[in-house]
């Protein structure tokens, strides 16, 4: 079921501001594209017009959940949530049983079929998007 | 505050109400309901879908379930005209419901649901199972009965498809624990909902994450 693009919310950057302080971010280059797997298909990169097709992604572990050695990511904007959970989980070598949840704002987490280029459109600040990750047994 | 380790029925009513408030700003649908003695109450939401046949190949259509237009056209669709007998077929609009109610024994909001044609025949789970997301699928084929279960509405009386609530507090935890930390307040159920949510068909739209953030002044 597609949802529609939240394309009439308009933020200030400030509000999409993660609170804690983005310094603790380890001071990385822009990090090549995530490793290619099954998640991660290779698209057309090239850019059209001024639309980027790639957008910065920040990933951030939440509670006891491992902390990727990569955490900054250049992302088709196409890119789905569940095809982002899939690459998370492959990357941190997470069994099928275990859940990974992603989060915008700390709090909310958007369906499985939402891109990341809509979520970068609402909750990105500074040229990125950061989405906090989480692993958990949901259902075991 | 001690609200992160116990959510009790009085925090889920506010919760839910601030959710609601939200709901109705967009136009999402939820609303409340009290029990017969208001003693307590829950939040639902009803809506329908299309989901396309795959015996029938009818042009515009496509194996997957898509968003029903508002409910006023769906109404105007002729069941009874013999040609639409192929569109029935092909296409039949089933009616969703999703309550969320407060289990005191768990201590934590839990996801009621069920889905019907219109004429009133319900679906089994394997059609509701068939919807869920595919995220979702390895784990429900696991141990389906561990994830989704047949109970009677404690409210309403009628049987409902349940998502099991025994696991609330372990996926809940982090998002609690690190709001604490970051010093924000979160709405559980909005939170909540948009973790469980699409395991059962459930899209939360993006505009109650801003809502979460625009609250956080509030206090609880």
């Amino acid at each position: 079921m597609a949802e529609e693009p939240e394309s009439v919310l308009q933020l200030p950057s400030t509000a999409a501001a993660s609170g804690e302080g983005l310094m603790d971010v380890s001071p990385e280059t822009a990090t090549p594209e995530p490793p290619s797997s099954a998640a991660v298909s290779p698209g057309t990169e090239e850019p059209s017009g001024d639309t980027k097709k790639k957008i910065d992604i920040l990933l951030k572990a939440v509670g006891d959940t491992p902390i990727m050695k990569t955490k900054k990511w250049a992302v088709e904007r196409t890119r789905t949530i569940q095809g982002l959970i899939d690459f998370i989980k492959k990357f941190l070598k997470l069994v099928a049983s275990e859940q990974l949840f992603i989060y915008v704002n700390q709090s909310f987490a958007p369906s499985p079929d939402q891109e990341v280029g809509t979520l970068y459109e609402c909750f990105g600040s500074d040229g990125k998007l950061v989405l906090h990750y989480c692993k958990s047994q949901a259902w075991g | 505050m001690e609200e992160d380790e116990f959510f009790g029925e009085k925090t889920f009513q506010h919760h839910c109400s601030e959710f609601i408030k939200h709901s109705q700003q967009i136009g999402d649908g939820w609303e409340w309901r009290s029990s017969k003695d208001c003693s307590d109450g829950y939040m639902c939401k009803t809506h329908f879908q299309i989901k396309s046949g795959t015996m029938v190949s009818h042009p515009g259509t496509y194996a997957g379930v898509q968003t029903c237009p508002p409910v006023e056209e769906v109404l105007e669709v002729p069941l009874d005209d013999a040609e639409a007998t192929e569109t029935a077929a092909a296409s039949e609009v089933i009616k969703y419901e999703y309550h969320v109610l407060y289990s005191s024994s768990y201590q934590v909001p839990v996801l009621y649901f069920r889905a019907s044609f219109l004429d009133g025949r319900p679906l089994a789970l394997k059609d509701i199972w068939e919807g869920v997301h595919e995220c979702y699928q390895t784990r429900l084929q696991q141990g389906p009965w561990d994830t989704i279960t047949q109970q009677e509405h404690p409210i309403l009386g009628q049987p409902f498809f349940v998502l099991h609530p025994c696991k609330t507090n372990e996926f809940m935890a982090p998002v609690l624990k690190n709001s604490q930390k970051i010093n924000r307040n979160i709405n559980y159920i909005t939170s909540w909902l948009s973790i469980v949510g699409p395991v059962v068909g459930l899209n939360l739209p993006l505009s109650y994450a801003i809502a979460t953030s625009q609250d956080e002044s509030n206090a609880l």
